[in-house]
C-alpha cells in the first residue's frame, strides 16, 4: 500500500471529520467507525480531488453503489466476486473477498479502499 | 449602511444582461471582482463596451447552456477560486402547455435545468473546499403565478429554485448559503418590452403600482450577498411590490 497516499488520505478525513489523525489506520472503517456522512463524503471528495488532482467517481470511491452491484449479479445469475471485480477494478480481489464476509455488519468502506482508487486513478 | 463581503469573486451567469451589468458595476465598486458569463461574441463586447471604465477588474468567459464543453471551460478558467455566484441565466419559452412540441420541452428542460445543476454542481465543490460561498438564483414572480402560455419557463424556474434551495439546506453547515430573489416587473430587457406594451394593465396588479428599477434590483442584489443577509438561507424572496402577495 502506498503511504504516502495513505497518510494524506488520513489527514484528509481527520480534518474534515474531527478525528484524530493518530485514530485512523488503513483497516479503519470510514463510515462504520469514524460516522462520515455523505456531507462528509462530499467534502472528502473534493479534497482529493484538490489534493491527488485526479477526477473522483464517488459512487465508485466510496462504494456507494456496492449492494446495488451485488443485486444486479445476483439476478443475472453471475458470481458476485467476480462481477464486483470487474465494477470496481481498483479493489484487488482479496479485497473483494473480506467485503463480501463482512457485508452484515453495516457500510464496508475502509480507509485502504480510498487509497487504492487514488493510486490506481495516478497511475 | 455600509456593506461587507465574504470573498471578492463573484461568477456572474448571463452576465451581457442590463440587470448583470448594472451589479457587476456595484460589484466593481464594492471591491469585487466579477467574472461573467455570456453565450456570443456579440455579448462579449456588449460587456466590454458597457464597463469599458473598469477594466482589470473584472473578467469574462463563455458559457452557453446548450454546450456542455463550455462548462468544464468554464471551471478550468475559475482555478477553484470563487465565492459568490449569481445566476440571471434564463432562456425564455412561451407556449401553451398543450401545444408546446416535444423536442422544444426536452431541449428546453434540458438546457434551463440539468445544464445549471451542472454548473451549481461544479460552483458548490469549489465553495466546499472554501468552506465559504453565497448564491443568488434570480428568478422570477412567474414560479409564483405564471401567466398563461409561462408553464415551461415557470417550471423551469420553479425546478431551479429548488436545485439552489437543496444546495443551501445540503451545504448550510459548511458556510455555502444560498437565496432565491423573485423579481416582478422589471423595466429592462424583456420586462421592457413587456411594459412597453402592457405596462398600465400590469402595473394595476402591482400594489406599489411601479416596477423595479435595474439599479434598485442590483442594490437588492448585493444585499443579498452581503454579510447583512447572511441569515437569509435556502428561501425564496418575493421582490416584486407586492404583485404575488394578494389575489
Amino acid at each position: 500500500m502506498n503511504a504516502e497516499i495513505l497518510d494524506k488520505i488520513k489527514e484528509i478525513l481527520a480534518v474534515i471529520l474531527d478525528v484524530e489523525k493518530q485514530g485512523i489506520t488503513a483497516e479503519t472503517y470510514i463510515i462504520r467507525s469514524l460516522g462520515a456522512e455523505s456531507i462528509d463524503l462530499l467534502e472528502v471528495a473534493v479534497s482529493l480531488n484538490s489534493e491527488f488532482k485526479v477526477n473522483i467517481t464517488e459512487n465508485d470511491i466510496f462504494l456507494i453503489r456496492l449492494r446495488e452491484q451485488i443485486t444486479e449479479a445476483e439476478e443475472q445469475g453471475r458470481d458476485t466476486g467476480k462481477y464486483l471485480a470487474k465494477t470496481l477494478p481498483f479493489l484487488p480481489r482479496s479485497r473483494i473477498d473480506e467485503i463480501l464476509k463482512d457485508l452484515d455488519g453495516g457500510p464496508v468502506l475502509k480507509v485502504k479502499d480510498i487509497v487504492c482508487y487514488i493510486d490506481r486513478a495516478i497511475k | 449602511m455600509n456593506l461587507k463581503f465574504s470573498g471578492t469573486r463573484a461568477l456572474i451567469l448571463g452576465g451581457s444582461c442590463g440587470l448583470a451589468l448594472s451589479l457587476a458595476e456595484h460589484m466593481i465598486n464594492a471591491g469585487l471582482f466579477p467574472i461573467l458569463t455570456c453565450r456570443s461574441e456579440k455579448s462579449l463586447d456588449k460587456i466590454s463596451d458597457r464597463l469599458k471604465n473598469f477594466r482589470g477588474k473584472y473578467s469574462t468567459a463563455r458559457l452557453d447552456f446548450s454546450d456542455r464543453a463550455t462548462l468544464a471551460s468554464l471551471f478550468e478558467q475559475l482555478d477553484h477560486d470563487l465565492d459568490f455566484l449569481v445566476d440571471f441565466v434564463h432562456g425564455n419559452f412561451e407556449s401553451l402547455v398543450a401545444s408546446a412540441g416535444e423536442d422544444d420541452v426536452y431541449r428546453y428542460f434540458s438546457e434551463n435545468i440539468s445544464f445549471r445543476a451542472g454548473v451549481i454542481k461544479q460552483a458548490a465543490r469549489i465553495m466546499l473546499a472554501k468552506r465559504r460561498g453565497r448564491c443568488i438564483f434570480i428568478s422570477s414572480s412567474a414560479a409564483a403565478k405564471p401567466n398563461p402560455g409561462q408553464g415551461f419557463y415557470a417550471a423551469a424556474k420553479v425546478a431551479s429554485e429548488v436545485l439552489y434551495k437543496n444546495l443551501g439546506l445540503e451545504l448550510g453547515e459548511r458556510g455555502i448559503t444560498t437565496v432565491t430573489l423573485r423579481p416582478g416587473y422589471i423595466d429592462e430587457g424583456r420586462g421592457h418590452e413587456y411594459l412597453q406594451s402592457h405596462g398600465k394593465e400590469a402595473l394595476e396588479k402591482v400594489p406599489t403600482k411601479k416596477a423595479l428599477s435595474v439599479k434598485g434590483f442590483a442594490e437588492t442584489i448585493m444585499f443579498y450577498l452581503s454579510e447583512s443577509a447572511k441569515d437569509f438561507n435556502a428561501v425564496e424572496i418575493a421582490v416584486d411590490g407586492g404583485l404575488t402577495a394578494g389575489k
